[in-house]
């Protein structure tokens, strides 16, 4: 071999590996919607925590290379180091993280008060089973549908646990599709709140709740796991962590646990979930018909679950005396996006009328989503895994 | 008194310890067994020999190393699972060969004892403390040569109608190492899609499951509050020296008095220009335009408050 050829052959070599060699329309599309979700969530300010790690990694993931070379860089190549990261996804440990973060920043204190707010939490799960039937019509397994239709319950961390139990091949794009829509809140429930009330019904003023004592604080995980857990023990991972979260935070002696698991652990593992969601959309694997109808089947689950929330609360205040109505306007807040939906009917609240802060009141069927939510997927899993 | 107390809780601890360790391997199981062997599974030396398959029938790995295999209810660790073999961890809901040919130094899986054809041959699995009998069969002595008696299903049920002979045919196959029980399909997932096609079935149930649970914990909470204001009212009552009842009658009378919230605020901030009562701030006033990247994600004013201390 000439010295001539031994350069061309070895520039040829590693031409081939590059990203331009390998590069394919789909590779360029994901790309594309990479772009999309960073100027989404850094011009856009829409929600830029779970949007800048999942559209920056959709780009990692998406970086054209020779798969066939053996590298180990791929997220689903055994032992590279993007499919160690990924393996809190694939076997469901990066969720509960997350749900026992949530549970040590969330104040139960609007449901403990106002414990009927919960059954809005539960209507609003209507969406999840909507979905579920609709996916059934369109030709996919019990199992896959199941995976699919959580994405109703607009509860990321629920909808991978989830899909990585039932559907681990469509776990990707449900992931993607579940954050896209918690992100797109803003956009999707006011029109649905709106076309769902009347002028009337979205000035009802709720009675501020009361104070809530520090024992019923601290006895409400553990009702709470106790009695959820005995009827959905396959919820045990989800709503155990979430209690296990709120009690460090109620307990007043744990102060140091509770705000490492709020802040810093969840912020760890949002950046690693967020970025393995992502780089989990590779083109190879998520650009397929199956994904389209999981982003339409998850549109839909969303819809029927903020329509079926505010249309239970209007059902609701057929049996309530006029002093206790509850304003329709809540009702969205029972998908467990916390606490995007409750600001929703806050803002959509004030803009009817500017004395009307329905923001505590809308956390509770909020909180009570993300319960209703975990307990559905433990159904869900208990009926189908 | 001291070297007294010191045994007792070693006993304890002792007995404690060995009853995790026989909770840990309780899901071990025989699961087939062929007594005797001409022309089928053959071992690592290539001769046909019985061999016993044992089953972990839980989730998580199992190792069985220092368990006692035995023929002979009387010589209950007759043959102890040797030490330091990685091969005795069982992965979960798999498989473990043992050849029964007598010749124990062949190797970890080469019990030291022989199964009798034409008489019935007892087999058990017994703890490290060679006390606790984790599982055991009679094997009939009517059982032909290359076949097998096995469970139907593996690791499940008790009795004998949980086993079955199994002659290799296409039904009942031999399955050394391997599920007795072939699964291609998750029986839940093809049950529900041959007898709830519309998905209607489950969505009820799961609907009825979730609203369940939720409204167990609203009337359980609802409880709990009732309960609560009774014992505040109570010892709010007993701080004042009054009874509840007395208590409650002014509080009825305050609360139709009382002002609003708003009128409260108001009030207050009045109080506050008048008395001038100023704190220092730490924070900068400026006509600038401060421009602030927001999520609800991060913030801590809509779902948070402060952290409680005691």
């Amino acid at each position: 071999m000439t010295f001539q050829e031994f350069i061309t052959v070895n520039l040829h070599q590693f031409w081939v590996l590059t990203g331009f060699a390998n590069c394919t329309w789909q590779h360029l599309v994901m790309l594309a919607v990479g772009l999309f979700f960073l100027w989404l969530a850094i011009k856009k300010n829409f929600e830029p925590m779970l949007l800048v790690p999942i559209g920056f990694g959709i780009l990692i993931g998406n970086i054209p290379f020779n798969g066939t070379a053996g590298l180990e860089i791929g997220i689903y190549e055994e032992n590279s180091v993007l499919n160690i990261l990924y393996n809190g996804v694939s076997a469901g440990w990066y969720p509960p993280l997350i749900f026992l973060g949530i549970g040590a920043m969330t104040d139960f204190s609007a449901l403990i008060a106002n414990p009927k707010l919960m059954l809005i939490g539960a209507a609003a799960q209507f969406g999840i089973f909507g979905a579920y039937m609709v996916a059934l019509a369109l030709g996919f397994a019990p199992d896959q549908a199941g995976a699919i239709a959580i994405i109703g319950g607009a509860d990321g961390p629920t909808a991978i646990f989830l899909s990585s139990k039932l559907a681990p091949n469509l776990m990707g794009a449900i992931a993607v599709s579940a954050y896209s829509y918690m992100a797109l809140v803003p956009l999707i429930q006011p029109p649905i709140m709106r076309l769902l009330t009347t002028k009337k019904e979205r000035v009802i003023k709720m009675k501020p709740a009361r104070a809530v004592s520090q024992n019923e604080k601290i006895i409400f995980p553990i009702i709470g796991l106790l009695l959820t857990c005995f009827v959905v023990p396959s919820g045990i991972p989800l709503l155990g962590m979430l209690f296990f979260g709120n009690i460090l935070r109620e307990c007043g002696v744990t102060t140091r646990l509770a705000k490492t698991a709020s802040n810093a652990l969840t912020d760890i593992v949002t950046i690693l979930l967020g970025m393995t969601v992502g780089a989990s959309t590779q083109a190879s694997e998520f650009l397929t018909i199956d994904t389209i109808f999981i982003f339409a089947l998850g549109f839909m689950a969303f819809i029927i679950a903020s329509a079926s929330g505010v249309l239970f609360v209007k059902l609701f205040n057929i049996f309530l005396p006029q002093s206790k109505k509850l304003n329709p306007l809540i009702g969205n807040a029972g998908v467990s996006a916390v606490p995007m939906s409750a600001r929703i009917s806050n803002n959509l609240g004030l803009e009817y009328d500017p004395s009307n802060y329905l923001l505590m009141h809308a956390m509770g069927p909020n909180v009570a989503g993300v319960i209703g939510s975990a307990v559905a997927a433990g159904v869900l899993l208990g009926f189908l895994a | 008194m001291k070297k007294s107390i010191f045994i007792l809780l070693a006993v304890l601890v002792g007995g404690f310890l060995n009853q995790v360790d026989a909770q840990g391997r309780r899901g071990l199981r025989i699961n087939e067994v062929m007594v005797a062997n001409d022309s089928n599974f053959i071992d690592d030396y290539g001769r046909h020999n019985a061999w016993i398959e044992l089953y972990n029938s839980t989730y998580a790995p199992m190792e069985i190393s220092s368990v006692y295999l035995t023929n002979n209810p009387a010589e209950p660790k007759k043959y102890p699972v040797p030490l330091g073999d990685v091969n005795t961890e069982i992965p979960a809901r798999q498989h473990v060969v043992f050849w029964a040919d007598g010749e124990p130094n062949k190797g970890t899986f080469h019990l030291n004892f022989k199964l009798t054809q034409g008489q019935d041959n007892w087999i058990g699995i017994y703890d490290a403390n060679g006390i606790t009998l984790i599982d055991s069969i009679t094997v009939p002595a009517s059982l032909l040569p290359n076949t097998t008696y096995a469970r139907r299903l593996d690791g499940e049920g008790e009795g004998i109608e949980a086993w079955e002979v199994r002659d290799g045919s296409d039904t009942y196959y031999i399955t050394p190492s391997s599920n007795n029980k072939i699964v291609d399909t998750n029986k839940k997932v093809e049950m529900f899609a041959e007898t709830d096609g519309n998905g209607f079935g489950l969505a009820a149930m799961a609907m009825i499951i979730v609203f369940s649970a939720l409204l167990l914990l609203c009337i359980c909470f609802y409880i709990i509050s009732r309960i609560g204001s009774k014992v505040s009212r109570r010892n709010k009552a007993r701080s004042h020296g009054m009874s509840a009842e007395t208590l409650t009658g002014r509080q009825t009378v305050q609360t139709t008095d009382h002002d609003s919230g708003e009128e409260i605020a108001a009030v207050v901030m009045a109080l506050h220009e008048h008395l001038n009562a100023h704190d220092k701030e730490s924070t900068i006033l400026t006509i600038n335009k401060v421009r602030k990247s927001y999520s609800p994600w991060s913030s801590k004013i809509y779902s948070l408050r402060e952290l409680p201390r005691r």
